[in-house]
């Protein structure tokens, strides 16, 4: 299968990580995986920012220059979401009958990573290693818009050598939250630090999710702020966070024991 | 002077104070944890839940779609029923007719129920401006009004304070409002509830005028129905002469049947209850029980421009359970006071912009932006709200509402630069590769972002660009394909840059305030403000009742389970015959050492065959001290509900008037097998929307002390329901 690779603005800027182990996991299964170059950003955030002409504009971008692809693959719930939902929901609040046309018709080809895998090609075991202790953070628009449901977990649990702890109250949100993140960063530091905490309850040394968005407000507050983790450092003399996080897509592409 | 909401700082400031108080942020999560498993049972106990959600949507749609209709519907029978309905256009107008009203009776105090629509007007302000103390008798309330405070919750308004903080307020301050508190009194809640109980008692025996709000205002009959706990709503309902109840316009629902959603969803979604003690039900004036003088204030207060917005106006289908309060991660950790207005948490983020007008000030423009769109509010919402869909639209109207063409705010400006960037790819790339370049200088380094961004950098560490993008990698590595091949294609769909119509809220049609408003223009200035918003509504569907299928019916012996459900609630259950139902009544009252017992007329005297004590008839004119002198009640009543254990009374003669089921301590009610139906939607058909209806599920009780269950408050406190099979 020919398989399109949207791989969100900030995965191209700032994980390009992420984005070659979906191409590794994709080829590894014998599909063949292309990137758009002309592709930048969905719009999410101008978008749930209410910038809504603008947003609107990227939304126009992605669905111009993915015209021509059969299965587009987005390493990010909240991207997929943003797809899916959110275009056709602010196209028809500015009355924009021809985009809410236009995003109706390419979301069905819209598919977050694990849905794609799970969902349109089949699989649960795509030959991943990767023998660390993680726990899995489903992140709000992967569990509650976009309904991922336990696909991610079925995929972590086929991966040799794991040790798959569940996260206490993984359901709650991590407050990351996009521009609520810069608008409101005491509750925002507030809702990461409990999430922290559940996350330092497990003893996982990776924390993984399926948006490298709500990983970086988890990694890079538990970097300057863990002392504020309620329990965080009374065994030990850790000031800096003792798990790493990862994309649930670096995973799934990991054959060796896992760095 | 009663508190207000006024003056109040903006969302992330509030919210930072409120994180600073570590008892708030302890009493929050603790509360809201205890509602969200409550909850979470009930409603896993219902196969039918998310029909019941799409039934709930489909009417408050309908109900708006209609609601210049239903509105009218909804006066004249109210009118015809003996009641008088007044038309507020806003919150000035609605506090000067309940003051005329009030003034009229000649009292200088008022008992009032819980109402949000009462502080949205901030009613208590002018009653106590015009030299009438309004006394609140919801436990909740009395916290706040007693503790000089302000409600953090729409359902449970005192849910920030835990046992101890309540009693000392309950210590200090009840001797300032009447009956002190007890010198021991102790942080039990059945403790502090008692000394509510004590505290109101007689003022409810002596007050002449209620004011209560309503949840359902039933538009084919012209019925007010509210549903409450502690029976201090039943007080404020029944024992005034003349009862006052606010609804905003938005109330309405069209059908006498549509209650068997709502009151099915309603106490699940707000308490985590089946059933919540008591629904009182009444259409217009009842003669000879309860009040005889009877007024509806119909508000509008922001509601029919909210009709005008196509997408905002869903947050009007709200029927104010507070579930999505309860399970946002943002509301949990801030409380409520935060959020700076009457409404907090997710709906009230979605209402107070649209009631009080989004351009209308700070706290208003920074409330759609005090969520992280995690959609856990949509997913409890009974009536199907898509509140994140709200609040985005509500942010792009804050955003329309401060454009300008040169960008002027730091916030617009790096927007406007970021739309930019992702206009082309290249342009894209050309950023990323500058950041890769600078990735070896920044890494390792503490950096600190300016201004708009600091909010980042204040509690976290600045991602480092990588040194090589995804996109440079890919082109390296993989080869050009994609921009040029795309670039070619035709666009088939329409480009639009500009907007096709400023739909900001510049163009809504508010109605003015009047100071020469009288109730005719009122009424037609409501009415011709919701045709105008109703103007582009198309015919809504017909509402599925799919819910109704009663799967359990079959396997599940009814009796066996309405005695199990009755039992849920500390109430007892005996089963008997008629031949022994006289020595079951005894036996009940004995029980509870109830030694005077009053009966209404129609109760047939060999009920109390076997009773040794007193028995008093109540001929419909003892007085209340009369009534609040006997221990006990003993009726018979309409129906029984099996899946949520509740009985129905509709005063008649076997049953008697409302208050007599309300003041003695101990209710003996005798129900017969046949009286049993499976659920709430079985028992609506029987009910006559013309009587005053009262359902009773189990003692009176409370959760307003950290949402723990507490049996016997302001009613009953002593439940014994006897099932006569033969």
């Amino acid at each position: 299968m020919r398989i399109s690779l949207f791989v969100t603005c900030m995965n191209n800027v700032l994980y390009p990580d992420t984005g070659r182990a979906v191409v590794t996991v994709l080829e590894r299964l014998g599909h063949q995986v292309d990137f758009i170059e002309s592709q930048t950003c969905c719009g999410q955030m101008h978008l749930n920012a209410g910038y809504r002409p603008e947003g609107l504009s990227l939304a126009r971008k992605v669905i111009d220059s993915f015209e021509d692809a059969d299965v587009v693959v987005v390493p990010s719930g909240s991207c997929t979401s943003t797809m899916r939902h959110l275009w056709a929901d602010v196209a028809t609040d500015e009355l924009d009958d021809g985009l809410v046309r236009a995003s109706q018709e390419f979301a069905p080809k819209v598919f977050e990573f694990t849905e794609l895998l799970v969902d349109v090609l089949g699989v649960t075991d795509v030959g991943a290693t990767f023998e660390r202790r993680v726990t899995y953070h489903p992140t709000c628009h992967s569990l509650r818009s976009i309904h991922v449901g336990d696909r991610p977990l079925a995929l972590l649990r086929a991966v040799r050598g794991i040790d798959l702890i569940a996260l206490p109250e993984f359901d709650q949100c991590c407050g990351f939250g996009g521009l609520f993140s810069l608008k409101n960063p005491d509750t925002s530091a507030a809702m990461g630090l409990d999430k922290i905490a559940n996350v330092v309850a497990t003893g996982a040394d990776v924390l993984c999710a399926s948006d490298n968005s709500c990983l970086t407000h988890l990694s890079t507050l538990a970097k300057k702020s863990s002392s504020l983790v309620p329990g965080y450092q009374s065994d030990s003399v850790h000031a800096q966070p003792n798990f790493e996080v990862k994309h649930i897509a670096e995973i799934l592409a990991s054959t060796t024991a896992g760095a | 002077m009663a508190r207000t909401f006024a003056g109040a700082p903006d969302f992330p400031v509030g919210a930072k104070i409120s994180l600073a108080n570590p008892q708030l942020r302890s009493n929050m999560a603790r509360a809201t944890r205890t509602i969200r498993e409550k909850r979470n049972l009930r409603v896993s106990e219902l196969d039918t839940w998310e029909e019941l959600r799409v039934a709930g949507e489909s009417i408050k749609r309908t109900a708006l779609a209609r609601l210049h209709e239903l509105l009218s519907t909804f006066e004249k029978n109210v009118t015809e029923a003996g009641g008088h309905v007044h038309w507020a256009v806003d919150a000035e107008h609605a506090r000067r007719i309940v003051l005329e009203i009030v003034q009229a009776t000649g009292t200088k105090d008022v008992v009032k129920i819980k109402s949000m629509t009462s502080v949205e007007i901030d009613l208590n302000s002018a009653l106590e401006d015009a030299g009438i103390t309004a006394y609140e008798t919801d436990l909740a309330e009395l916290i706040v009004q007693l503790g000089d405070d302000l409600p953090s919750h729409i359902v449970v308004p005192a849910i920030h304070r835990n046992r101890d903080e309540v009693r000392d307020i309950f210590k200090e301050h009840m001797g300032e409002w009447g009956l002190k508190a007890p010198d021991d009194l102790s942080n039990v809640p059945e403790d502090l509830a008692r000394a509510a109980r004590l505290h109101l008692r007689e003022r409810f025996l002596a007050s002449q005028v209620g004011i209560s709000g309503a949840n359902f205002l039933v538009a084919e009959t012209g019925s007010v129905a509210i549903v409450e706990s502690e029976g201090n709503g039943r007080m404020c309902l029944t024992l005034p002469n003349t009862l006052i109840s606010l609804a905003g316009i938005d109330k309405v629902i069209p059908r006498f049947e549509d209650l068997d959603v709502f009151l099915q969803v309603l106490p699940r979604s707000a308490t985590g209850e089946r059933m919540n003690p008591y629904n009182s039900i009444w259409t217009g004036v009842t003669k000879g029980d309860g009040p005889q003088n009877f007024h509806v204030v119909l508000i509008d207060n922001g509601r029919s421009s909210a009709l005008d917005d196509r997408v905002g106006r869903d947050a009007l289908r709200c029927i104010r359970c507070a579930a999505c309060l309860n399970v946002c991660p943002v509301y949990e950790r801030v409380g409520g006071h935060a959020y700076g207005s009457v409404y907090p948490g997710p709906i009230g983020a979605v209402l107070t912009p649209q009631l009080n007008h989004v351009t209308s000030d700070h706290v208003a423009q920074s409330l759609p932006y005090a969520s992280t769109l995690c959609g856990a509010c949509f997913d409890a919402c009974p009536v199907r709200i898509d509140i994140p869909k709200l609040l985005v639209h509500l942010r792009g109207e804050v955003v329309d509402a401060k454009r300008s063409f040169v960008p002027t705010t730091q916030e617009q400006v790096g927007m406007r630069a970021a739309s930019w960037i992702f206009a082309r790819s290249s342009r894209l790339r050309g950023v990323a590769d500058l950041g890769a370049k600078s990735s070896g200088v920044l890494q390792g380094r503490r950096i600190s972002l300016p201004g708009w961004l600091s909010g980042w950098s204040k509690f976290r560490t600045v991602p480092i660009p990588s040194r090589v993008s995804f996109a440079t990698w890919w082109h390296k590595e993989r080869g050009v394909q994609g921009e040029s091949r795309v670039s070619s294609r035709r666009r088939e769909f329409r480009h639009k840059n500009a907007r096709i119509e400023p739909h900001a809220l510049g163009i809504r049609r508010d109605i003015a305030p009047d100071a020469t408003l009288n109730q005719a223009n009122a009424r037609d200035a409501i009415l011709s403000a919701i045709r105008h918003a109703n103007r582009a509504q198309a015919e809504q569907p017909p509402i599925s009742r799919s819910y109704r299928r009663a799967a359990r019916e079959e396997t599940i012996d009814i009796i066996e389970h309405f005695e199990e459900r009755v039992s849920d609630y500390q109430a007892t259950v005996r089963l008997t015959t008629s031949e022994d139902l006289a020595s079951a009544v005894s036996t009940a009252l004995s029980s509870r050492q109830s030694t005077s017992v009053v009966v209404p007329s129609g109760v047939p005297r060999e009920w109390l065959s076997s009773f040794a004590g007193t028995v008093v008839t109540d001929d419909s004119t003892l007085d209340l001290k009369s009534i609040n002198a006997v221990d006990a009640v003993v009726t018979g009543c309409t129906a029984g509900i099996a899946e949520t254990g509740t009985v129905i009374l509709n005063s008649d003669s076997n049953e008697g008037r409302r208050v007599i089921t309300l003041i003695p301590d101990h209710h003996v009610v005798v129900i017969r097998a046949e009286q049993i139906v499976p659920d709430v939607p079985d028992v609506i058909a029987r009910l006559d929307p013309a009587r005053p209806l009262t359902w009773i599920s189990g003692p009176s009780a409370t959760s307003d002390i950290e949402l723990s269950r507490v049996e016997g408050v302001h009613g009953p406190r002593k439940l014994d329901v006897i099932i006569v099979r033969e």
